[in-house]
């Protein structure tokens, strides 16, 4: 047995990194997260721009010819969609990779032989999967804009008001990969993205699930249907795409309750990924 | 030594090239083989049934809506095109159609277009979204014609549900009672659309008018330039055009039978035998008349035909402005 496997398989540096301050294990946590960034990048996550650009400029050109004027609202729609689409399968593909990768290269051994938590270790690969989203969304919302713009031969107001649904999905797509995550902490990378996934469908569901709880005839279903609703994320918070193509934007406190929610969910996520993380043998 | 390896390198470099070359030509006429096939199947392609394409929705705007996720305005935009392809593919059908080359043919003839799905699709594109504003319009102006004024009002009436403050979709049912010959529905719902905010003074107006002239047409050409005015849609804005047309030609019509009635009242019961027999009494009225023949013009610019031996006129079969 080697080093690094002892050092791993004995779990964190607990004694190293009892007195360790703060600031040191930010540093750590943003070095783990500017190396799974770099590694998104270098696995060439971002290639999905392209195809979303063609989508768009397909689009831009076309959709006047078959929507009857209504070529502004559907280049939202779909730029808006395509953005949560291709969001949620970095945030699922990537996410259930970050931690499987780095056990099946070994490279896990290396890093656990340094200072660094599994804690750490998992939510700097977190925040570096949400930097390369950020840069993802942000450049398909500049790109819907460009197409508005293009589109409408000027400026528009919609060019302006489609960024808080563009945030809405962003934070929809934090709470996403924390769940591919938590998964990926104790399953097979292949079970975590169909688990991830049904939890997606599932949280789009939310609504429907507190509707069977009401209307379900015995105690237990009830109580099964409204635990669920509560346990499962509910993500109609963030589905803003239809409004905001006509031209509507979330109140500032529907905003600020979305993000309190994905903070706290995120929270619970993490802390339970590390929770099973760290009773994981990498012998 | 040297020679043989150089030898060795350039034959598998040949060889490699040999295969680029081949795997090239392969999956070229691959691709010509893909296009051939394809232009064949689609030539020798049954077809469709048109029954199957007037089947019901299976699944409905509601159940749609919650099996789409977040994308229920894209779903939307999506049966909104499907509407508009799906009479679009009616109209293309009938100007195919040899049978029926050189005739005129309204929407409003069922037997023709039979638009029944319209009024589902357009039910499931409002229910996936319920701000679709263009939809209610369209389906304001579309249903109607096709006789589905119900289903018009149904989808004008849940449209006022989901936006209840939006002033247009009151303007839109009130156009549709107004159709029917409605006039106090059309005025109550003029009057409960100008007490909205944003809503234009004229609607108000238009709700009292509604009442006294609801039949004239004066107040029908104020309708449709209003149509005209607010709406977004190019084929509403036809709509409104050819209505007006309509309003005209009836307005001009009206003008030109006075003057062959004045005319046979001069000459002794005798019709005019051309238009140059009534010339003074046209020019005198400002018609737009044709240079050649001194006919008068209708609004799409088309000679008025006389008729009945010259008693009587009527639009000619080449106008452009609709009859019905």
């Amino acid at each position: 047995m080697s080093e690094d496997v002892l050092i791993a398989s004995a779990g964190p540096l607990e004694g190293t990194m009892k007195n360790d301050s703060l600031p040191r294990q930010l540093a750590r946590i943003a070095t783990i997260a500017r190396n799974a960034f770099r590694e998104a990048v270098r696995d060439r996550v971002l290639y999905n721009l392209v195809l979303f650009v063609l989508l768009l400029t397909t689009g831009a050109i076309f959709l006047g010819e078959l929507s009857a004027s209504q070529e502004t609202k559907i280049i939202v729609d779909l730029g808006l969609s395509a953005m949560l689409v291709f969001g949620a399968f970095i945030a699922i593909f990537v996410g259930v990779g970050l931690v499987y990768k780095e056990i099946e290269r070994r490279t896990v051994y290396a890093i656990f032989a340094k200072p660094v938590g599994r804690g750490e270790f998992l939510i700097g690969k977190y925040l570096g999967l949400c930097l390369t989203l950020l840069v993802n969304v942000a450049v398909m919302g500049a790109g819907v804009s460009l197409a508005l713009l293009y589109v409408r031969g000027g400026w528009d107001p919609l060019i302006l008001s489609i960024w808080p649904a563009v945030l809405l999905i962003y934070i929809e797509l934090m709470v996403l990969t924390a769940v591919a995550l938590l998964f990926s902490s104790f399953s097979s990378p292949a079970l975590s993205a169909l688990l991830a996934f049904f939890t997606f469908i599932i949280g789009h569901f939310s609504a429907d699930l507190k509707t069977f709880a009401a209307s379900t005839g015995t105690q237990s279903a009830k109580w099964f249907f409204a635990a669920l609703f509560y346990l499962l994320p509910n993500f109609s918070n963030y589905s803003f795409i239809t409004p905001a193509a006509h031209g509507q934007t979330p109140t500032a406190s529907a905003i600020c309750a979305a993000l309190l929610y994905a903070v706290v969910y995120v929270t619970i996520l993490l802390s339970a990924a590390t929770l099973i993380f760290n009773r994981r043998n990498f012998k | 030594m040297t020679n043989m390896q150089d030898q060795q390198s350039r034959n598998s470099f040949f060889r490699a090239g040999r295969q680029t070359v081949a795997l090239s030509l392969i999956i070229l006429l691959g691709l010509a083989g893909v296009v051939g096939l394809s232009r064949w199947m689609e030539a020798h392609r049954p077809p469709v049934d048109p029954n199957l394409e007037e089947e019901q929705l299976y699944v409905t705007g509601a159940t749609t809506r919650r099996l789409s996720l977040s994308f229920s305005g894209l779903v939307a935009d999506w049966y909104w095109m499907r509407s508009l392809q799906y009479v679009g593919r009616k109209l293309v059908r009938v100007e195919d159609n040899e049978n029926l080359q050189g005739q005129k043919i309204e929407l409003t003839e069922n037997e023709f277009f039979n638009l029944k799905m319209l009024p589902a699709l357009l039910d499931a594109t409002t229910t996936l979204d319920p701000q679709f504003m263009v939809a209610y319009e369209y389906g304001a102006v579309m249903l109607p014609l096709i006789k589905k004024d119900d289903e018009a009002i149904a989808l004008l009436k849940k449209g006022m549900a989901a936006n209840p403050t939006s002033w247009k979709l009151a303007h839109h049912l009130g156009y549709i009672y107004w159709q029917r010959g409605d006039y106090r529905a059309a005025s109550e719902t003029y009057d409960a659309g100008a007490k909205l905010p944003d809503a234009p003074p004229w609607l108000a107006a238009l709700s009292a008018r509604m009442l006294a002239q609801g039949g004239s047409r004066q107040l029908a050409r104020e309708m449709y330039g209003r149509i005209y005015d607010q709406s977004d849609d190019n084929q509403v804005k036809e709509m409104a055009v050819r209505h007006i047309m309509q309003i005209d030609a009836d307005d001009e019509r009206d003008t030109i039978r006075r003057i062959l009635s004045e005319y046979s009242a001069h000459h002794a019961g005798r019709c005019a035998t051309s238009w140059k027999d009534v010339y003074a009494g046209l020019r005198a009225s400002r018609l737009k008349l044709d240079a050649a023949t001194s006919a008068p013009l209708d609004p799409s610019e088309t000679p008025y035909r006389l008729v009945k031996d010259g008693c009587d006129v009527d639009l000619d079969l080449q106008s452009q402005v609709p009859r019905k």
